[in-house]
């Protein structure tokens, strides 16, 4: 068991003061904010609720609200799948394992704001390796007219984009189940299902349950990617939580923005909670070790 | 016929993963603006002489690596006594401070980049690599912490008890033998400081908006009226670069970052 001892305290001191300077006090400046109306910084008037009230009430945030939500649980629901099936498909103990992960783990080292100039590129209907070939099956790609295909374009694209992230945690996981287990499931007769369901699955479900949180959070306030596809259009057909408070931002409405990102941070709050019960109850379930 | 099964999924998805890569390595190569030495349409290495020959853009390289490498090295030192104490005490609050750095982890960069902003002009930290560096700390020290606990728990806890006996404080317990242990575990961390930092973008943007900017604004620059595709693909490759170097080096050790996602 842990020790119990409150000198761990010193320990994470540090840590904890470098996330009060560049996360707490941020936070504690924003929540101040929000109850201003506020025309330049110094010159500022209290009041209260009126910004959140104004948030709850308009029916733009709650579009995008549900817009974000739609684009989370479909890129979870391929997402987490996709990474699973990919990472039981790599052997372990093999010389060419580390290059096929190293290949796996390419799209996490390319510049964000360079992700859509990429994908861009590759539709192009002249000059793009994926456009040429659809433009021969007859397939036109007006992407920036249409709001499906520009969310096609913005799933196809953060699921090649962190589908890798996926896989190497999922494969980190598996990595840990000792060969003899599989050695007594052979033993037992056990299938394909079984092993997955009784051997792999339970060695996943701490990393998958990480793996989850990171990719729904930051699906769920995705900007710069849907910023630089198509801007929250067309018709505000891609307006997510985030691009919609980052054209507050840039349009200086320093009380509503400041309002939303206070709202973005309970939904924050709320997940991470969410979280650290499911990873308790785990451990429960999991028993020590 | 299942294993050849699954390694063909693999190659597809590896292939995927590649896919937009030939393409700018493509365009990387072909000169998309009319220029003197190569028609356009025709393949030529001038992106990459220009890129070479561009003091802004070389510039940028040199802001990108000193960021990265400032933050791996306000990150890790941070993280490895509070990965300690997470993996081998219980004290009063750390299920909630846990809480507290995985929400934060989780906040998203748009929500702090004005007052972010505002601070470090106040501690006149913009338009340098130092600011981004802190910047990131929002989420490479949670991600570091996590993936230092795992190591550190792996580490039979007899060797601390034995050590305790023998006389040794923490603090030397960690310097002298936990350190030497987990330095695999030391060198996955700062990879993947490095991989989540070196893409970052909002922070980046908003925190060099004059100076210091970072490779990733120096692309967003070349954008314009008559964007050079094939440039901007050739800085997009170079950009990738470092990091590909770096990832052949770990692959062997990119799986041993997550096995315990426990605190």
């Amino acid at each position: 068991m842990k020790i119990r001892t409150n000198t761990g305290w010193l320990f994470v001191l540090p840590a904890a003061l470098v996330m009060g300077l560049v996360g707490v006090i941020p936070l504690l400046t924003v929540m101040n904010y929000s109850f201003f109306e506020i025309f330049i910084l110094d010159q500022r008037f209290w009041i209260g609720t009126e910004w959140y009230a104004q948030i709850i009430r308009s029916e733009a945030f709650w579009a995008s609200f549900g817009r974000s939500a739609l684009f989370s649980a479909l890129v979870l629901a391929v997402q987490i799948p996709m990474g699973i099936a990919i990472a039981l498909c790599i052997p372990r103990r093999q010389i060419w394992v580390g290059f096929a992960l190293a290949g796996v783990a390419l799209p996490l080292l390319v510049p964000w704001n360079m992700i859509p100039a990429l994908w861009l590129s590759l539709l192009d209907p002249e000059t793009g390796l994926l456009g040429q070939l659809m433009a021969r099956f007859g397939w036109s790609v007006a992407w920036k007219m249409s709001a499906v295909q520009t969310w096609a374009v913005l799933i196809v694209m953060d699921v090649w984009h962190w589908t890798s992230l996926v896989v190497i945690l999922c494969y980190s996981a598996l990595t840990t189940v000792p060969p003899a287990y599989y050695q007594a499931a052979r033993i037992d007769g056990a299938g394909p299902w079984q092993v997955f369901r009784h051997i792999q699955l339970p060695r996943l479900a701490p990393v998958l349950l990480m793996a989850v949180l990171l990719r729904f959070m930051d699906s769920f306030m995705i900007y710069t990617e849907a910023f630089g596809v198509n801007a929250g259009g067309p018709d505000d057909a891609t307006m997510f939580l985030a691009v919609q408070l980052g054209e507050e931002i840039k349009a200086f409405n320093y009380g509503p923005s400041a309002a939303r990102s206070v709202l973005f941070f309970l939904i924050v709050l709320t997940v991470a909670w969410l979280f650290t019960r499911a990873q308790a109850r785990l451990d429960r379930t999991e028993g020590p070790g | 016929m299942i294993a050849a099964l699954k390694t063909t999924a693999l190659l597809a998805f590896i292939a995927f993963a590649c896919l937009p890569l030939v393409q700018m390595t493509m365009v990387s190569f072909i000169a998309t603006l009319p220029t003197p030495d190569a028609e356009v349409g025709s393949v030529t290495f001038g992106n990459y002489r220009r890129l070479l020959a561009d003091p802004a853009l070389r510039a940028a390289f040199g802001n990108s690596i000193a960021y990265v490498v400032l933050n791996i090295c306000i990150t890790v030192p941070v993280a490895i006594p509070a990965a300690y104490a997470f993996a081998r005490t219980s004290f009063v609050g750390d299920r909630h401070l846990f809480l507290a750095f995985i929400a934060f982890r989780i906040t998203p960069p748009v929500v702090l980049t004005l007052p972010i902003f505002q601070l470090f002009s106040v501690l006149g930290i913009v338009n340098a690599p130092f600011g981004i560096a802190l910047a990131h700390c929002l989420f490479t020290l949670p991600v570091s912490i996590w993936i230092l606990q795992g190591f550190i728990a792996a580490v039979p806890k007899e060797l601390d008890e034995t050590a305790f006996l023998d006389g040794y404080s923490r603090p030397r317990f960690i310097w002298t033998h936990l350190l030497p242990l987990i330095a695999p575990g030391i060198a996955v961390t700062a990879f993947f400081c490095f991989m989540f930092s070196w893409v970052e973008v909002v922070f980046a943007r908003i925190l060099t908006t004059t100076g210091g900017k970072p490779i990733s604004m120096a692309i967003n620059a070349l954008f314009g009226f008559r964007t050079d595709v094939g440039l901007v693909m050739a800085v997009t490759v170079a950009s990738i670069l470092p990091g590909a170097v770096l990832l052949f080096f770990m692959r062997n050790h990119l799986s041993r970052g997550f096995r315990v996602g426990k605190v």
